[in-house]
């Protein structure tokens, strides 16, 4: 969990866009969760969230159908070239 | 128009107060500022105590609201005004807002959300995540139609002379579409690498990140696509009109002429250029120097304009234009700059050594190099040229370089970029000088400029204030070259017979139209403005290409709408107003070396890196929300995206009105102690709803820190309501049960959650409301009576909640949860207060509208022929605010037979 002060949220939404691409770049390996996700980009999993269920709400990604033991769901990129 | 009834706000309440009247055959206007009706039950997941879905109650009415035959729905739409008339009729003002999408063709597909690239926060998903720009409100909504909100137009754009759509394509980089941003500078003009390195970047200067810590690098941007293309592609990557048979001449090829030659050869005209030079390009080519601007970056540019067929003759000068249209031309445009040096107008200007800042340029872009080593060089005057040649002189290896300029620097119209990078390469500067003489040894060459001090005066027509000679000041500087760059002009002698010539030996044409007299010909760029720049000479060019297209279809020339009829621009302090605070981003620097002794004429300014540019326009501000990138255009395959379209204002005389506007949430960030905007996983009880919902943002119920199906999930009630501190006494009277409806919910979908409801009383009156509290009870749900004093994160995310336990000994507790609830109240609606002029709305004391007589006369408000259905006067859940329209209804209905027969039976 991030130390700092949140952002606002729209601050962090205006992101996505900028977001796919690192993100897309995340899951070239296979699916992760947002946690592996936030780890992978460097960001705070708070911000991660927002973006992913941006992408996912736009057909970027989806999630596998059950989450881990812990709870967290992972999620794949859907037929997307990801350029490294 | 004329209505019986207008209804403002179409939440329940609005929908139910319409579709009784209009079933009443009354005619009903209904006026709701949202792009669907529906209000906010459309939302939630479910009702209570049925649990019947929100959907299927909602659904019938919304689209029984739309097709019913006597309510006319202006949904987009707000309420400016309404006004009583004396006979005690309403006139209403309702301004129906520009969608931006012509919904007679929409088919609600979506492929232009998709394509959008501006995400913004979903408000009908409780800004738990994002939408795009353009948008269909949710996926409900009726009529299912998307709109493109739109603040305005963005600073960046607004101050471009030549139309660049620069939020568009700094939102395109951002979402890695360099090819498409690229485009998007190619269709307004050729010339993008040219503007990536030469253009002094007025959007920079108007960007709305410039007040905080910067501004977004746009012109870098651009430049990083034109390179990117240009490395990677072959041509311009465009498809052109077929041919329409009609042929246009363009004279010069500066900015101007290829950027009008460029919109024209895509129409389909046959288009050829005469250029005087033996190359093409104007000043692009021959006055800027490549270490500002590569030759090979114009001549990449300016095969964009022939790769579309476009013939360039160069090395050939045209004196006689009606001889030029007389060759079978449609149209001839005159696009051939400002080539004349202004002379010093002192003695001894003819000396050997005395060069004008054009010529001299202009010799050094052919490699015709002035042997400047050793010589003390002074450049007189103060503009871009001036800085140009100071420059280039200190290349060309010249002792020392002074510029005389007879005003300060403050006035120098320079761009100051110019100015500080002329100093930094070690340029001097003589401020308040003017020549008087130019200086000559015996063999007549230069030794010398005699200049005297001045001092400012008055302003004069320009604003600056003008420079005055200091009497006995006389001085010499010692020089061996002296290059004069006080101003240019227009050469006037191929057109001067033909059209007339305006102040300054400019071309006379209409400046709208850009035609002269003689309706074939057409003028563009700095021969008909004046020395101007590349920006305006584009501007130019495209106005002139709309124009010629226009007169030769027969098509009235009544204004160029890119640049005489724009979306006003949004306010700029209105845009950093729309967050309480901003993360600082390091601006990205261009990172220039200057030397203080160059010579060379590489460029100075390294190019962005991939990361740079992702990052540089990660931080623009999307001031205009849509950014004009055109992928909905490109993506709609109905053709129905309109950005030209305007908001329209429509009058209304209607026989009374119903207030619906329901109400706000309370703002969970004013109870600092439970945490919401700090604590990622303390939420509110509408978002839960929407997690709830089966249209729900993510993909079941998650907390928004990490994305983890939470297990503990507590409940905080009276969020802002029956809470003196927050300033909102009053019991909102459906928290409790929405509550309760969100435990069962949760329990049903997450069987193994545990749900706590942390609460001061339950209010649970309402017919089989107990019944429903006892059976949340029965499901597991965990009720603890006791306020919440305290809501502390753990590193985790988790939760701990310090509260009071009443009813366990009322010791202070602490408990641990992974999701927080705060089950926020409600507020009014404090719009309505501005919808009535002149004869104020009244107001209870905590401004919900007032009905004076409640008890027995629900609805009435204290202007007659205007009544309050649903949540606009106080707190109700569904049930109540559908029987509160009933009542409205019923007033409407009385007041306007009462009105009938006052009319047949005067009193």
């Amino acid at each position: 969990m991030s130390t700092t002060p949140l952002r606002e949220p729209r601050e962090v939404i205006r992101e996505e866009p900028l977001m796919h691409r690192p993100i897309l770049l995340a899951l070239s390996d296979g699916p992760l969760t947002i946690p592996e996700i936030a780890a992978r980009i460097e960001c705070p999993t708070e911000e991660t969230v927002y973006w992913v269920m941006g992408m996912r709400r736009y057909g970027h990604l989806v999630e596998l159908e059950e989450a881990d033991d812990d709870g967290y769901f992972p999620y794949r990129a859907i037929d997307r070239e990801v350029e490294s | 128009m004329k209505y019986d009834v207008m209804v403002v706000g179409s939440g329940i309440a609005g929908m139910e107060s319409s579709i009784k009247l209009g079933d009443m055959g009354y005619k009903v206007l209904l006026v709701e500022k949202e792009a669907s009706v529906g209000g906010r039950m459309i939302l939630l997941s479910k009702v209570f105590p049925t649990l019947d879905c929100a959907s299927c109650i909602s659904g019938p009415k919304m689209s029984s609201t739309i097709n019913h035959p006597n309510i006319t729905t202006m949904t987009y739409s707000e309420v400016e005004g309404i006004r009583r008339a004396a006979d005690g009729t309403f006139n209403a003002t309702v301004k129906e807002k520009a969608r931006y999408i012509d919904w007679n063709t929409c088919t609600g597909c979506q492929d232009c959300e998709r394509a959008c690239t501006v995400a913004v926060p979903d408000q009908f998903n409780a800004e738990l995540v994002p939408r795009h720009a353009a948008y269909i409100a949710f996926p409900q909504a009726v009529p299912k139609k998307a709109v493109i909100e739109r603040a305005g137009t963005s600073p960046c754009i607004d101050s471009c002379p030549a139309g660049i759509k620069a939020h568009g394509y700094v939102s395109l980089i951002r979402s890695g579409m360099f090819e498409e941003a690229f485009q998007l500078v190619l269709d307004a003009t050729p010339l993008v690498g040219t503007l990536g390195r030469a253009c002094y970047a007025p959007c920079e200067t108007d960007c709305s990140r410039a007040k905080l810590e910067g501004t977004i690098p746009i012109r870098r941007l651009k430049r990083y696509v034109a390179d990117k293309h240009y490395s990677e592609q072959d041509g311009p990557g465009i498809t052109v009109a077929e041919p329409n048979g009609k042929s246009v001449a363009i004279v010069g090829s500066g900015p101007a002429g290829l950027t009008a030659a460029w919109q024209l050869a895509r129409l389909g005209y046959q288009v050829r250029m005469f250029e005087a030079a033996a190359r093409a390009g104007g000043f692009l080519r021959h006055a800027i120097p490549a270490y500002r601007l590569p030759h090979d970056v114009v001549e990449q540019d300016i095969a964009n304009v022939t790769a579309l067929g476009v013939e360039i003759v160069t090395s050939h000068p045209v004196r006689d234009l009606e001889a030029l249209k007389n060759q079978g031309y449609d149209a001839v445009l005159v696009a051939t700059g400002t080539p004349r040096s202004m002379a010093l107008g002192v003695p001894g200007e003819d000396a050997a050594g005395v060069f004008t800042g054009l010529d001299f340029l202009r010799k050094v872009s052919l490699d015709e190099l002035p042997d400047l080593t050793g010589r003390a060089v002074v450049v007189v005057g103060g503009g871009n040229v001036a800085m140009d040649a100071a420059r280039t002189a200190r290349r060309l290896g010249a002792s020392e370089v002074r510029v005389a300029y007879r005003r300060g620097r403050e006035e120098m119209p320079a761009h100051t970029a110019e100015i500080d990078e002329a100093e930094m390469e070690g340029v001097h500067f003589d401020y308040l000088v003017a020549p008087v003489n130019v200086v000559s040894d015996e063999s007549g060459a230069v030794s010398g400029l005699r200049c005297q001090r001045m001092q400012l005066g008055e302003a004069d027509a320009s604003g600056r204030r003008r420079p005055e000679p200091i009497l006995g000041s006389d001085f010499v500087i010692p020089c061996g070259a002296i290059v004069s760059a006080i101003g240019m002009e227009p050469d006037d002698r191929p057109f001067e017979a033909v059209t007339g010539v305006a102040r300054g030996h400019r071309i006379k044409v209409d400046p709208i139209t850009l035609q002269s007299d003689h309706p074939y010909l057409f003028a563009a760029g700095d021969v008909e403005s004046g020395a101007t720049d590349i920006t305006r000479a584009i501007g130019h060019g495209r106005r002139a290409a709309y124009m010629i297209d226009n007169w030769l279809n027969d098509r009235p020339l009544d204004g160029f709408p890119l640049f005489d009829d724009p979306l006003g621009v949004v306010d700029r302090d209105e845009v950093l107003a729309r967050q309480t605070r901003h993360t600082h981003r390091g601006p990205v620097r261009a990172h220039s070396v200057h030397s203080s002794a160059p010579t060379d004429f590489a460029e100075i300014e390294p190019p962005m890196t991939e990361e740079e540019a992702l990052f540089g326009a990660g931080g623009c501000l999307d001031c205009g929300v849509c950014s004009e990138c055109q992928e909905c255009v490109k993506a709609c395959p109905a053709d129905s995206i309109k950005l030209d379209a305007k908001d329209a204002l429509h009058e209304f005389e209607v026989g009374a009105v119903v207030i619906s506007t329901g109400h706000k949430l309370f703002a969970a960030d004013l109870k600092p102690e439970y945490g919401f905007g700090r604590y990622p996983n303390v939420i509110t009880g509408m978002q839960m709803d929407r997690l709830l919902a089966p249209t729900r943002p993510f993909n079941t119920i998650l907390r928004p820190g990490d994305g983890k199906v939470p297990d503990r999930i507590a409940y905080v009630s009276c969020t802002g309501s029956r809470d003196e501190t927050t300033g909102n006494p009053l019991c909102s009277k459906f928290c409790c049960m929405y509550s309760i409806k969100q435990n069962q919910l949760i329990m049903g979908s997450l069987p193994l959650a545990d749900v706590t409801m942390h609460y001061m009383d339950m209010r649970a009156a309402g017919k089989r409301y107990d019944e429903f509290y006892e059976q949340a009870k029965d499901m597991g749900a965990t009720y603890i009576k006791g306020r919440v004093a305290k809501v502390t994160e753990k590193d985790n995310g988790d939760l701990i909640l310090r509260y009071e336990d009443i009813e366990n000994g009322g010791g202070i507790v602490e408990a641990e949860y992974d999701l927080v609830v705060l089950a926020v109240g409600i507020q009014p609606n404090r719009e309505v207060e501005r919808l009535f002029g002149g004869e104020p709305l009244g107001l209870d004391e905590y401004y919900y509208v007032a009905e004076p007589n409640a008890e027995i006369e629900p609805g009435q408000t204290d202007i007659p022929g205007v009544f309050v259905a649903g949540t606009a006067a106080g707190a109700k859940d569904i049930v109540d605010s559908i029987l509160h329209a009933g009542a409205a209804v019923a007033q409407v209905a009385a007041h306007l037979t009462q009105s009938e027969l006052a009319e047949v039976v005067p009193v």
